[in-house]
């Protein structure tokens, strides 16, 4: 229980930093702190997305369905507010709920299936899902156009009191204050799980599923609870993105790439990790706007160079990395000579992270 | 309660190769109860039918006194079914604590987090992992390996321990160490159905032995009874004329034979 006390303690004080660091770019960046913003702000999403992501692969079902995830998000907030004058605050948890409800749908179907298998199912789940939504009537789901939806932050512009651009940085501001307390909700139910009984479960499911079953494991039920809160999470994003953005189809809220950022992420920060997604998040949204300023056309050609090198040279990640790296610091300092014990004392130590 | 594990008419096949073929057996409270044959005679493929990792074609298993034949595995083992693999598989990227851990937090409905540490404790120390017990398991030789399996069924409080081999490949003083341990947990109540390869571990532990061949069962009593029946002696001299496998199978043959009144033969072990 110790262990987890300082987990949400470090993770309060996290919380205080996300709310803090936009007034602290505006006073160093000003006007230039807009661009920054958005920037902390794709990383946030990506965060939130990556976390949620490793959360149901640490049970082994590498999924390929988190944009079907996210798009049921954003498709229930876009219908609420098409259909009914719901408080504009309810479309969030209730896209997550209905994200959940789904995966508890799709995880009972493939609990037999594994690795690629697996895989295909969920991908194939995401394309039936786009499809039912551009088969919904045009007046309940919008058709292939898509939906308005309403924004969550209107600042206004006062003339003479302030600057153009810190209407932009005011609805910023608010958008990165919700992802912030989206990445929170996320941290919280993976330091929960990696804190908890739970850990042990998840990795006994994923290294061995039948043995984890003959140790009185019930894998369905932690691969479909794995499943639900992974989905939640990817749902309320995905209600967010779907304010955020001012509109849904079902092109962008179905899209293949949210689904491979999902995996990418937290494999490029480490797995089965609460810091590697966050950590992943963060590197690959600087990179990615470095190659964009940088090349701009094209870019996706470096992005995907990068990715390739860091998995091929760091195969546990950035979070591998920097446990190696701080073992070794450690060895030539306190003179320990690093023994064959390597492997899993250190996967231990990182899983704990 | 007369029987704490019953067997009727189990039978198993896959496509046309039938591994368990009509097998009916019990085991009383706090009996060790031992199961031999030849390789392929289908002894795992039994154990896979008792633990729930296979369904049985045909037939019934109660446990307990409750019918558990559709029971999926890990209410089975919450019921007080524990079980050592042949194959020995720990969980590769927990330390031997942890890996013991799993057994004690999930074995058994409701146990405290203080509870489940005692357990794996006592799993541990019996089993005499407990200075390993922050090693990760790769680190960790074939006699620990087979500790560890043990530690893990003991972890979940079973009344009914299933033992596939776990005195295979072990030198003679350590399989001496294995069976005080299997006596031990006997003592305590514990019914212990047990595969072995070892001749004199089987004569030296069970009370009652069940001889499989082919699936089937070929005949069944004590150690003495079994041993000087002449089918059990002509299935382990019979398949000679199975080229791939007769230099072992003449092995255990022989063991067979010297075995009663042979204490040298404890170190007639094979490779799992
Ligand atoms: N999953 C399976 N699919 C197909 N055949 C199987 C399967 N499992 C076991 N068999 C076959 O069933 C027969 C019995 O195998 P089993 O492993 O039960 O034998 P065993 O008595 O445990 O042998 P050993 O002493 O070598 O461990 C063998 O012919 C084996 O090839
Ligand atoms: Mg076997």
């Amino acid at each position: 229980m110790r262990g987890l006390t300082r987990d949400l303690v470090a993770t309060a004080a996290f919380a205080v930093l996300l709310v803090f660091l936009p007034s602290v770019l505006r006073e160093v960046f000003g006007r230039a702190s807009v661009s920054y913003l958005s920037l902390a702000t794709n990383a946030l999403v990506l965060a939130v997305l990556a976390l949620s992501w490793d959360m149901l692969a640490r049970t082994g079902q590498l999924s390929l369905a988190h944009a079907a995830f996210t798009g049921a998000g954003a498709y229930t907030v876009a219908v609420l507010f098409k259909l009914t004058g719901a408080p504009l605050w309810l479309g969030i948890p209730l896209g997550g709920l209905v994200a959940a409800v789904l995966a508890l749908g799709l995880g009972s179907v493939t609990l037999r299936l594994f690795g690629i298998y697996f895989a295909i199912a969920t991908l194939a789940f995401t394309e039936v899902l786009k499809a039912a939504v551009q088969r919904l009537p045009t007046a309940v789901a919008g058709g292939a156009a898509g939906i308005n939806v309403p924004a969550l932050f209107r600042p206004t512009f006062v003339a003479g009191s302030m600057e153009r651009w810190e209407v932009a940085f005011l609805r910023n501001q608010g958008y990165f204050w919700v992802y912030a307390g989206l990445l929170v909700v996320a941290v919280v139910i993976s330091v929960l799980i990696q804190r908890s009984r739970l850990r042990a479960a998840f990795t006994a499911v994923r290294t061995n599923e039948q043995v984890a079953g003959v140790m009185g494991v019930n894998p369905a039920r932690m691969k479909l609870l794995a499943f639900v809160l992974s989905s939640f999470v990817a749902g309320l994003l995905g209600a967010v993105e779907a304010h955020r953005l001012g509109s849904v189809s079902p092109d962008g809220a179905f899209s293949v790439h949210t689904t491979v950022l999902a995996l990418v992420t937290p494999i490029f920060g480490g797995l089965y990790t609460t810091l590697g997604p966050i950590l992943g998040a963060t590197v690959l949204a600087g990179i990615e706007e470095t190659l964009k300023r940088t090349f701009s056309e094209g870019y996706l050609i470096g992005y995907g160079i990068v990715l390739v090198a860091s998995i091929l040279f760091m195969p546990r990640g950035l979070v591998g990395l920097a446990s190696k790296l701080v073992k070794r610091g450690g060895a030539s300092t306190s003179g320990r000579v690093g023994g064959a014990s390597g492997g899993a004392a250190d996967a231990a130590a990182e899983e704990r992270a | 309660m007369s029987s704490v594990l019953r067997a009727t008419g189990l039978s198993k096949s896959f496509g046309g190769l039938v591994a368990v073929k009509d097998v009916s057996f019990e085991a009383a409270p706090g009996e060790i109860f031992a199961i031999i044959g030849p390789n392929g005679a289908g002894k795992t493929t039994l154990l896979n039918l008792i633990s729930g990792l296979l369904t049985p074609t045909t037939g019934r298993l109660e446990l307990l006194g409750t019918d558990v034949t559709a029971m999926p595995t890990y209410r089975r083992c919450r019921l007080g079914l524990g079980r050592a693999f042949q194959v020995v598989q720990p969980f590769p990227e927990m330390t031997v604590a942890e890996n013991v851990l799993v057994g004690a937090q999930f074995g058994s409905e409701g146990v405290s987090s203080s509870e489940a540490r005692r357990r794996a404790d006592q799993a541990l120390e019996r089993t005499g992992l407990d200075r390993l017990r922050d090693q990760p398991v790769e680190d960790l030789n074939l006699l620990q390996e087979k500790r560890l399996e043990i530690a893990r069924a003991l972890a979940t409080q079973p009344k009914v321990l299933l033992l596939d081999e776990v005195m295979a490949g072990l030198r003679p003083g350590e399989a001496r160490q294995a069976v005080e341990l299997v006596r031990g947990v006997r003592d305590e109540g514990i019914t212990v159905v047990f595969i072995e390869h070892v001749m004199p571990v089987v004569r030296d532990l069970a009370d009652r032995v069940l001889v499989m061949d082919h699936g089937a069962e070929l005949a069944r009593g004590t150690y003495a009874e079994v041993t000087s029946d002449p089918r059990v002696v002509e299935a382990y001299l019979g398949v000679e004329d199975d080229d791939s496998r007769a230099g072992e199978e003449s092995a255990d043959a022989r063991s067979v034979r010297e075995a009663p009144g042979d204490d040298a033969g404890a170190t007639a072990g094979r490779d799992a």
